[in-house]
């Protein structure tokens, strides 16, 4: 497993939590980096604001939420597509909404997968350890 | 007294009661003189009139009591324009010209060419011309042309014969005449009266319109004719309006709108619709309808300006209430899909917590929790996950509610082993499935799908404790209308307790026993109202149940 990182955009801590704990009893042992919020998100894919002098590496895969303090999931996404940079970055939207215009518009907008965030938790950990085993082992990633 | 004065008398008196018989019709009143003439005096008779000048003298009637000889006449007369000019000249002179014996060539220079033609092919050999007067005034003369040998030459007898006819002639013209004139003051009067009906008729047309009619003249654009609509919704007397304009009772800015709308039409020659302009009244402002037609004289120059209008201040109000209660429907709408959005997103995380962290507990904390503290954890998990379910199953009845209804072809029976489908799949269980009759409906595939998801999913739940379970799919006709159902052999229901089942988180069996949210049903009933149709059901406690829906009246494939 290589040690590039996971962006996590997550504005609710327990989520957060929860998240983390079930990458790690899925034996994802990546670095985590979490953005609480869009522009956060933004500025560290970016290399904006607080985050302009960090080393210029993208994280192997986005887990972003769509509803977003400041600038919401879906307008994150629109602005990292219409980057060259993250262009193909692949982004997984990670979210409790599974209304169908959300998915549509996720899709529309160049969302590589859109997962329901289970409330059973057992579910939740399957579910991220399978995301972590496609996005992280399986898929070749995109070459910077 | 002779026999010839006798037949004489005999002759006038015919020929005066045949003209009292003609009186009242002009034209055959001349003919029966020229007719009477003929017969009294063996000749060709002809009447000739003076025109309203008294300058011409036409003739206007003429006979001869053979055929042939009359033709001929006719056509040398038609010829003989001047013939008789010299004839007349003296017979007016003498008042009665008597000439019983006649030699044309003698009279050759007198009678000119074409009266020596008249007399010498016709053979004339006689003649007696007398005056017609009228109360004592000259209109026409009377003249007969003898031309048969066969009979005894013209006498004193004829001659007087000829005067009184001609009196008598006189007479009889002067009544016709009389009668003629007053004939065609009553023609005049009575046409006149018709046109004043007519315009009547028109009028009363005009004024019960129920819009506005009105006519401006072209140059000015002051009104000249208004109808009692045009009043009412302007609220004045048409006399405060006729031979005003515009300016003279609006407000200037509407005048201007109005006018320039007018000289449009007029301008172009052609109707000017103006679907919405507003109108100062008495009652307040009005919106009006209008067409405006210019009115052309036969040179094709505009005179005047025909306009009518139409009120549609009420129409109007009443499309903005229309618009307005759209417009809030949608802003329910709008409102209902950010509370569904909410219910989906924000519920949903707190129930994670609340799962994710008391399983946290039980894998970190197990061994402090004891037995009893790691069941309370269970507990809230399964209730966290209900709620969950609850969340999700509410969220599709309001999606049902949300949604439009697009109908097409669909095939029941195909839906309903496609709901069974994922069933099969999970379980060893044998089921019957049965689908009978022909099960094409018009319908919503998409909201369909749902209801026979819920439907099938009870079924199979409910005879989820049977070793030989049968779910059937089948159709009738209930009084003209197609009913579809959905029978099971399964636990079945008590039916004091049917009109409880299509409510919302209603059940009839405690969770331990069946699962489930209670909101199936509610959604399966919300679909098919949507379709216009209508679900009931029917069941015995341990006999099964029987769930029948239509498709209101588009959902049968023609």
């Amino acid at each position: 497993m290589t040690d590039r990182s996971i962006l996590l955009v997550e504005d609710n801590r327990d989520d957060e939590e929860l998240t983390l704990r079930a990458l790690t009893k899925s034996n994802i042992l990546n670095p985590v980096v979490v953005a609480r919020d869009g522009v956060e998100a933004l500025d560290y894919l970016l290399y904006r604001g607080a985050h302009a002098t960090r080393p210029r590496e993208l994280p192997q895969v986005v887990l972003l939420d769509l509803k977003l303090p400041k600038v919401d999931g879906l307008e994150v996404l629109r602005v990292l597509r219409a980057e060259p940079a993250t262009k193909v970055l692949p982004i997984v939207i990670l979210t409790s909404s599974v209304e169908e215009q959300d998915v549509i518009r996720g899709y529309g907008l160049g969302a590589n997968s859109y997962i329901r965030k289970p409330v059973d938790f057992d579910q939740f950990v399957e579910a991220v350890r399978q995301l972590g085993l496609y996005w992280l082992v399986l898929n070749q990633p995109v070459p910077f | 007294m002779t026999d010839r004065l006798r037949m004489a008398l005999a002759e006038v008196s015919a020929a005066a009661s045949a003209f009292l018989e003609s009186t009242s019709d002009y034209d055959q009143l001349l003919q029966t003189i020229a007719r009477s003439g003929a017969r009294a005096l063996l000749g060709t008779c002809s009447v000739y009139l003076f025109d309203d000048a008294r300058k011409n003298l036409t003739p206007v009637a003429a006979h001869d009591n053979d055929p042939e000889v009359m033709t001929k006449f006719g056509e040398l007369l038609m010829r003989a324009r001047s013939a008789e000019r010299p004839i007349m000249a003296a017979l007016i002179a003498n008042h009665v010209l008597f000439m019983p014996t006649l030699d044309p060539e003698a009279m050759r220079l007198d009678l000119a060419e074409d009266g020596y033609e008249l007399f010498t092919k016709l053979g004339v050999i006689g003649l007696i011309g007398v005056l017609l007067r009228v109360r004592g005034q000259l209109v026409g003369v009377l003249v007969v042309l003898r031309h048969r040998a066969d009979v005894p030459p013209l006498d004193e007898i004829d001659r007087e014969i000829a005067i009184h006819l001609a009196t008598f002639a006189g007479l009889a013209i002067g009544n016709a005449r009389l009668f003629r004139d007053a004939q065609s003051v009553e023609i005049v009067r009575r046409s006149e009266a018709r046109a004043v009906q007519a315009t009547m008729f028109l009028d009363a047309i005009i004024e019960n319109i129920p819009d506005m009619v009105f006519v401006k003249d072209a140059d000015r654009l002051s009104y000249v004719r208004l109808n009692r609509a045009a009043e009412n919704l302007l609220g004045r007397p048409r006399d405060a309006l006729i031979g005003k304009n515009d300016f003279d009772f609006l407000p200037r800015a509407e005048a201007e709108l109005h006018v320039a709308k007018d000289r449009e039409a007029l301008r172009g020659k052609k109707l000017v619709d103006i679907p919405e302009e507003p109108v100062e009244t008495t009652r307040g402002e009005r919106w009006l309808h209008t067409k405006k037609v210019p009115i052309v004289d036969a040179t094709g120059e505009p005179r005047y300006l025909l306009g009518i209008s139409q009120d549609i201040t009420n129409s109007k109000l009443t499309m903005a209430t229309l618009r307005a209660a759209k417009e809030s429907a949608e802003n329910a709408n709008r409102e209902l899909e950010s509370f569904s959005y909410s219910v989906a997103h924000d519920l949903r995380t707190p129930l994670r917590s609340i799962d994710g962290f008391s399983q946290a507990l039980i894998e970190d904390f197990g061994d402090k929790l004891g037995e009893v503290g790691l069941n309370y954890c269970v507990r809230v998990r399964n209730s966290a996950q209900r709620m969950a379910a609850l969340i999700d199953d509410l969220l599709k009845l309001s999606r049902v509610t949300r949604s439009d209804l697009r109908r097409r072809p669909v095939d029941l029976g195909e839906m309903f082993r496609a709901a069974f489908a994922p069933l099969q799949r999970e379980t060893t269980r044998h089921v019957e499935i049965v689908v009978s009759g022909d099960l094409k409906a018009n319908a919503d595939a998409k909201l369909l799908a749902i209801a026979f998801d819920n439907l099938c999913g009870n079924a199979w739940k409910f005879t989820s404790k049977l070793e030989a379970a049968r779910i059937e799919l089948g159709t009738r006709v209930d009084n003209g209308e197609r009913v579809y159902f959905i029978r099971d052999n399964g636990v079945g229901f008590d039916m004091a307790y049917r009109e409880k089942l299509f409510g919302v988180f209603q059940r009839l069996h405690p969770e331990s026993e069946f699962p489930g949210t209670g909101v199936g049903l509610a959604t399966v009933n919300r679909i098919i109202q949507r379709h216009g149709g209508r679900v009931w059901a029917e069941g015995e406690v341990g006999k099964g149940a029987t769930f029948y829906f239509t498709l209101g009246d588009t959902g049968e494939v023609p």
